[in-house]
């Protein structure tokens, strides 16, 4: 595994742990679409941005 | 909404499917990676919109609109821990790729008895996914009977809509093997996504706007945008479902299977990206349905039946409504076939080709083709048990698949897994998944996937410690790989 792997594995990590951890603790009383339903769309969006960063240089 | 309607835009569709399907053939396919692979040249769109298709099925219009329905937003972090997962694809995808090309595996089974040197490897592991996705398959079956009996107000019955998946299951996968199921797959992802995104628009159009939308939901039902909300979503049940789900892109061998088609590393991350952007879209869509059916329909007795009645709500024009039941049905059919075609393959090369000796390509394509009908119909049986929300079996489907995790990781990270260890893991924890299922028992409140993971987890280590690795085919094959990778990276450099 190379170093640069094991950043982003670390990134992609806490991401997860997030998306599992705030919602059932800081938004479980958030009864607002700005509370659950927006953080694990932003998580959405953090993983394509990850992902397009991660594979940036695969070429042919 | 009238059954003709539906009947109609079920054979619009069957017409539309045969027509690319037949247009999509090359020739005659005589070789396992030819019928199986696609021959290792699919691009990055078209790969990006199959995977997509695969894994985007009745499963989730219907399935994931339904655990909206029931439990509320939870449903949406289940699916995004499962979206995070897909990274796996971006640290295995091109280890999976650079062996497949390498050593010419047609499937991901075949590829980890190659590592472990033991052809036992590859016959356990192919049998229990045999086992374990069939329920998976039988799933996407009763969306498409839920479905048209939803959307008839029971018209046309759970068992038609069933019998007619299964035939046209049966048909693609046997016109062309993979490249027409790509084909068809591509076509009905970009139809897919454009009418149900049209559908949630108008929906919300109609209950008054975004705001107005939320603001419904906030004051009537405001349980369903938390967790654990009205508590189906406790942490334990949202642990259990999530951590199956998670690996999902390694452990399914259909989507990781696809790992092995694209024709450059270019083109895989195309796939990766374009479902990445395909499948948010068809997440937030999904769950929005089922927020829009606790609006309109308060009081479902079966919450799987939230995407149809919404469907045939008066709020969808009606023609829009048959074009995305027909884009379900289409998605519903082209995961049952990508599972049949592996299936097909993983029993025709890893179990029929490994037990009998001199069973060359051909014979083993003809076990495939054979073989491929017969899951079709114990996946039909399945479906007609109707055993449970549609989410719920899919996510003990994938528990099941789960055990193989450790193995797969530990082809491509550690040397000393060895053959016993993966025998003894997967077959072990595979049988503790199937009592839990079979029983409900769920220790600690965990479901069987949590336990299936930890279990074989711990069994694979603890085996492998104690059994001889093959040394030399690990260093060849992990060696390989990094040597490669490190390449990649000297190229960069250079530039």
């Amino acid at each position: 595994m190379t170093n640069r792997e094991k950043f982003w594995g670390v990134i992609c990590l806490l991401v997860i742990l997030s998306a599992y951890v705030i919602p059932y603790t800081g938004l479980s009383n958030v009864e607002k679409w700005y509370g659950s339903f927006l953080l694990w769309f932003v998580v959405g969006i953090v993983v394509i941005l990850i992902n397009l960063i991660i594979t940036r240089d695969w070429r042919s | 909404m009238s059954n003709s309607f539906v009947w109609w835009g079920i054979i619009l569709y069957i017409i539309a499917s045969v027509f690319i399907a037949y247009l999509s053939r090359s020739g005659k396919e005589a070789s396992m990676s030819g019928y199986f692979l696609g021959n290792r040249k699919m691009n990055g769109f078209v790969s990006a919109l199959s995977y997509s298709a695969t894994t985007y099925s009745a499963f989730m219009m219907v399935g994931l609109a339904g655990l909206t329905y029931r439990g509320g937003v939870g449903a949406l972090g289940f699916e995004v821990i499962y979206f995070a997962g897909v990274t796996l694809v971006a640290f295995f995808g091109p280890r999976f790729w650079l062996v497949g090309n390498k050593y010419g595996y047609v499937t991901p089974v075949e590829m980890l008895g190659d590592r472990y040197s033991d052809k036992m490897v590859s016959v356990v592991i192919a049998i229990s996914s045999c086992i374990f996705l069939i329920p998976y398959s039988a799933v996407q079956l009763a969306g498409v009977g839920y479905l048209v009996e939803g959307m008839t107000n029971g018209g046309i019955s759970f068992t038609t809509g069933v019998v007619i998946a299964t035939v046209l299951a049966i048909a693609f996968s046997f016109i062309a093997g993979i490249r027409s199921v790509m084909w068809t797959d591509s076509l009905q992802a970009l139809m897919m996504i454009l009418a149900s995104t049209a559908v949630v628009l108008i929906v919300i159009q109609g209950l008054g706007g975004f705001s107005s939308f939320f603001g419904t939901l906030e004051q009537n039902y405001p349980e369903k945008l938390t967790v654990p909300g009205n508590g189906f979503w406790s942490f334990a049940t949202f642990l259990s479902m999530t951590v199956p789900w998670l690996f999902f892109s390694l452990s399914n061998p259909q989507v990781s299977q696809r790992l092995f088609m694209p024709s450059s590393m270019k083109s895989l991350r195309g796939m990766l990206l374009g479902f990445l952007g395909f499948g948010l879209i068809y997440t937030i869509v999904s769950v929005l349905w089922g927020f829009s059916a606790v609006i309109i329909f308060p009081d479902l007795e079966n919450p799987d039946v939230a995407t149809p009645y919404l469907l045939s709500s008066e709020l969808v024009p009606t023609v829009l409504g048959v074009l995305v039941m027909v884009a379900i049905i289409a998605a519903a059919i082209s995961t049952i076939d990508s599972i049949m075609l592996t299936l097909a393959s993983l029993f025709a090369r890893d179990v029929y080709g490994n037990l009998r000796k001199g069973a060359d390509e051909r014979r083993q394509l003809t076990v495939g083709k054979i073989i491929m009908p017969i899951i079709a119909v114990m996946a039909f049986a399945f479906a007609e048990l109707q055993l449970d929300l549609i989410a719920v079996l899919s996510v003990a489907s994938s528990a099941g698949l789960t055990v193989t995790v450790p193995a797969i990781i530990g082809a491509f990270f550690w040397k000393k897994g060895t053959a016993p260890g993966v025998i003894a893991s997967v077959t072990v924890a595979g049988i503790l998944v199937m009592v839990l299922e079979l029983t409900g028992i769920k220790p600690y409140q965990l479901g069987s996937g949590v336990w299936g993971l930890l279990v074989s987890t711990v069994i694979f280590v603890v085996v492998s410690i104690f059994t001889k690795a093959p040394e030399e085919k690990a260093s060849e094959f992990i060696d390989y790989i990094n040597e490669e990778l490190k390449q990649e990276l000297k190229l960069k450099k250079v530039k």
